[in-house]
């Protein structure tokens, strides 16, 4: 156990005097943070700016502009009714543009008036594959429907009501801080036990400490120990800014904890076992590229893994990232502590059997 | 825990060898970097291996450290085969590696008591202050090794071998790559080491680091022992003793000696007259000066161990190191 301390005191020395290593695991997954969380949570739902071309500048025209207003999904942007749509769409890089053709008003006084065969149609232009055409498309059939009904004089008879499936009322930002904190886990253990086993090898450290008392399993359990510690900082800090900036209610809970300290022994573990086949700083870097990147889009970090076609979400099903992610939502934002205490013990699966290899495949001799 | 230093080396047993190796040997598919090399070394002394780069120095110290296993053959250090028994005798001994580099974001004193630590010596902070003192780091102590000088480097990885008061030290080529002055820095700790009592094994391509600090020399090539001594007695068994040197001499000098019987050599315009042993100088000198020739200069030469390299290795010297 000393020999393990003295091991954890020294690596942690070097580690925290390195800046690069030091922003890896603490600065950049509070930028990640600040990044998407000011994107998707200070403003609510983002809101699509939408190009209008009023062609007929009636009472009604303006009054369906001001009903996409108040969905809140759509910004007002306006196209002088004289200029050519679409030119000025493409002149201006305008992503999406409705138009409101002439004489809109006019009809909708004929189907007031009892006309059955009074039609207008208002033109969406836009890539209907992008999101924000969708939005927009949304807002725009929904102002239509509400014309439609109150020309017809109907009421609303099917109405969609919303409640919170979760404990509290959670926000995005909920949502996704247990994605970063997997990320974390991943990147900040993974990526520096590669690195650090192609450094070990080709500056001949290994061989160094193959002539002390410490063992390879105590050297990694030494590596383990520093990450556990050093992932409970970035969680912290990750927690405060979550707090401290957007007001995030989610909290660690004791599976959450448990599934950290599991995560940094399977990840750490994980990159001794990638160590095992690196030699050279180029190399491990580009493995460990090669493993994490791919690794942390699949496991949900960032994207909810239900919105993957179904070959994808197999695959996630195998990533051992996948149940840290899932774990961490479960139990952090969904109370779902019986879910996440398999998750933890699935993780736990996977960090021994990396450990066992990473131990005994990693050769500190020479053949 | 009672206070340490880097004092006498603890007792071995009187007359024991540290080192034993019996036909030793390591084969890898495509070479026989040590080819049944047999050696042992005697509590206290330092032994040389002393050969070009590639002649299996390197190999044979890393089966002695337990870093490779032998194809075949018995290396024992203390008594303990080094293939089985290593983990027994490993506090016993101190490594400085091949080109060693230090952990650059330690400084000297973190990284001396980190690794007594390794070794499950509890080292207090005055012990490490002495044992950096011995090295000649003390004013050093405190920068980032990253920052130091390679001779400093290497002082800073003798500190860590000695750590644990080990009884032998490994040193694999301590001295390569650093400028003169760090070398005689570095041979002078080394002489002191010797003088405390240690046992240390040195490899070197230095001839003249071998001739300064080893008590006794094992010159290898291609795998193989092919000469082992003293350095006086291998420079006295094939060096050809002492060289008379006539500077100036030129062609009429080497006729006028082989005309009376004299054997010479003549390079350039010197001629080379060898005498075997120390006490056919003078009358040899005596001899010559009855002969009259032109000549420049006279002087002897002692014959080194570059010499016995030329006999016994046909490596040639190139900047002060041999060459394969």
């Amino acid at each position: 156990m000393k020999r393990i301390l003295a091991d954890v005191t020294a690596f942690g020395r070097q580690y925290l005097r390195s800046r690069v290593g030091t922003f890896f695991a603490l600065a950049f997954p509070v930028i990640l943070i600040l990044l998407f969380g000011s994107i998707f949570s200070s403003s609510g739902s983002p809101r699509v700016p939408l190009a209008v071309q009023d062609m007929d500048m009636s009472d009604a025209s303006r009054g369906f502009v001001q009903a996409l207003n108040n969905t809140t999904l759509t910004t007002y942007q306006a196209i002088p009714p004289t200029a050519n749509f679409q030119a000025y769409m493409r002149q201006h890089s305008i992503n999406v543009a409705l138009q409101i053709p002439s004489g809109f008003q006019a009809t909708l006084v004929q189907a007031e008036m009892g006309n059955t065969s009074a039609r207008v149609n208002v033109t969406l232009a836009g890539d209907p594959t992008q999101s924000s055409f969708g939005i927009a498309y949304s807002a725009v059939a929904a102002v239509a429907n509400g014309f439609n009904l109150k020309i017809a004089n109907a009421t609303e008879v099917v109405s969609v009501g919303e409640t919170p499936f979760t404990v509290q009322q959670f926000g995005y930002i909920d949502f996704f801080l247990p994605g970063i904190i997997g990320f974390t886990i991943l990147t900040t253990p993974m990526f520096g036990m590669t690195s650090i086993c192609a450094e070990y090898r080709t500056r001949r450290f290994f061989k160094l400490l193959a002539t002390t008392k410490l063992s390879k399993a105590e050297w990694l359990a030494a590596k383990v120990v520093f990450y556990v510690l050093l992932l409970f900082l970035s969680v912290a800090i990750m927690m405060l800014v979550g707090i401290g900036v957007f007001g995030m209610k989610a909290g660690l809970t004791p599976v959450a904890v448990l599934l950290i300290v599991a995560g940094a022994f399977e990840f750490t573990s994980l990159g001794m076992v990638l160590g095992i086949f690196v030699r050279d700083p180029g190399t491990g870097e580009a493995l460990a590229n090669a493993i994490g990147f791919p690794m942390m889009f699949l496991a949900g970090s960032f994207f909810p893994i239900d919105s993957m076609p179904s070959f994808l979400q197999t695959i996630a099903r195998a990533l051992p990232l996948t149940y840290i992610n899932e774990g961490l939502r479960a139990t952090m934002v969904l109370a779902n502590d019986a879910t996440a205490f398999t998750y933890l013990l699935v993780t736990l699966g996977f960090a021994v059997v990396f450990f066992a290899v990473g131990a005994r495949g990693l050769s500190w001799k020479s053949k | 825990m009672a206070s340490r230093d880097v004092g006498p080396s603890r007792v071995v047993g009187v007359g024991e060898h540290v080192i034993e190796v019996r036909g030793l040997v390591k084969r890898y598919p495509d070479i026989t970097a040590v080819d049944g090399i047999t050696f042992e070394v005697n509590r206290g002394e330092v032994f040389s291996l002393l050969g070009p780069n590639g002649a299996g120095k390197t190999t044979t110290v890393e089966i002695l450290e337990g870093l490779r296993d032998p194809t075949e053959g018995e290396a024992r250090v203390f008594g303990e085969d080094v293939g089985t028994g290593y983990r027994r005798i490993r506090e016993r001994v101190g490594v400085l590696p091949q080109d060693f580099e230090p952990f650059d974001r330690l400084r000297p004193r973190e990284a001396v008591g980190y690794w007594g630590r390794l070794f499950d010596h509890a080292v207090s902070d005055n012990e490490v202050a002495k044992i950096i003192e011995t090295v000649g780091l003390a004013d050093r102590a405190n920068t980032f090794a990253l920052n130091l000088s390679g001779g400093e480097k290497r002082r800073l990885g003798i500190a860590m071998a000695l750590v644990g008061q080990p009884d032998l030290l490994f040193l694999d080529e301590p001295t390569t790559g650093l400028d003169p002055g760090a070398r005689r820095e570095l041979w002078t700790l080394i002489g002191d080491l010797r003088r405390k009592g240690r046992t240390i094994l040195l490899t070197t391509h230095y001839l003249d680091e071998a001739e300064q600090l080893a008590d006794d020399v094992a010159i290898m090539n291609h795998g193989k022992i092919v000469a082992r001594g003293s350095p006086s007695a291998l420079i006295s068994q094939f060096g050809g003793g002492t060289t008379i040197v006539l500077a100036g001499a030129g062609r009429g000098g080497y006729e006028a000696l082989m005309a009376r019987g004299i054997a010479a050599e003549i390079q350039g315009t010197d001629v080379f007259v060898h005498v075997p042993t120390a006490s056919q100088v003078r009358p040899m000198l005596a001899k010559l000066a009855s002969i009259e020739i032109p000549l420049t200069e006279i002087y002897t030469k002692r014959s080194t161990l570059e010499d016995v390299f030329l006999k016994l290795v046909g490596a040639r010297m190139e900047e002060g190191v041999l060459a394969a």
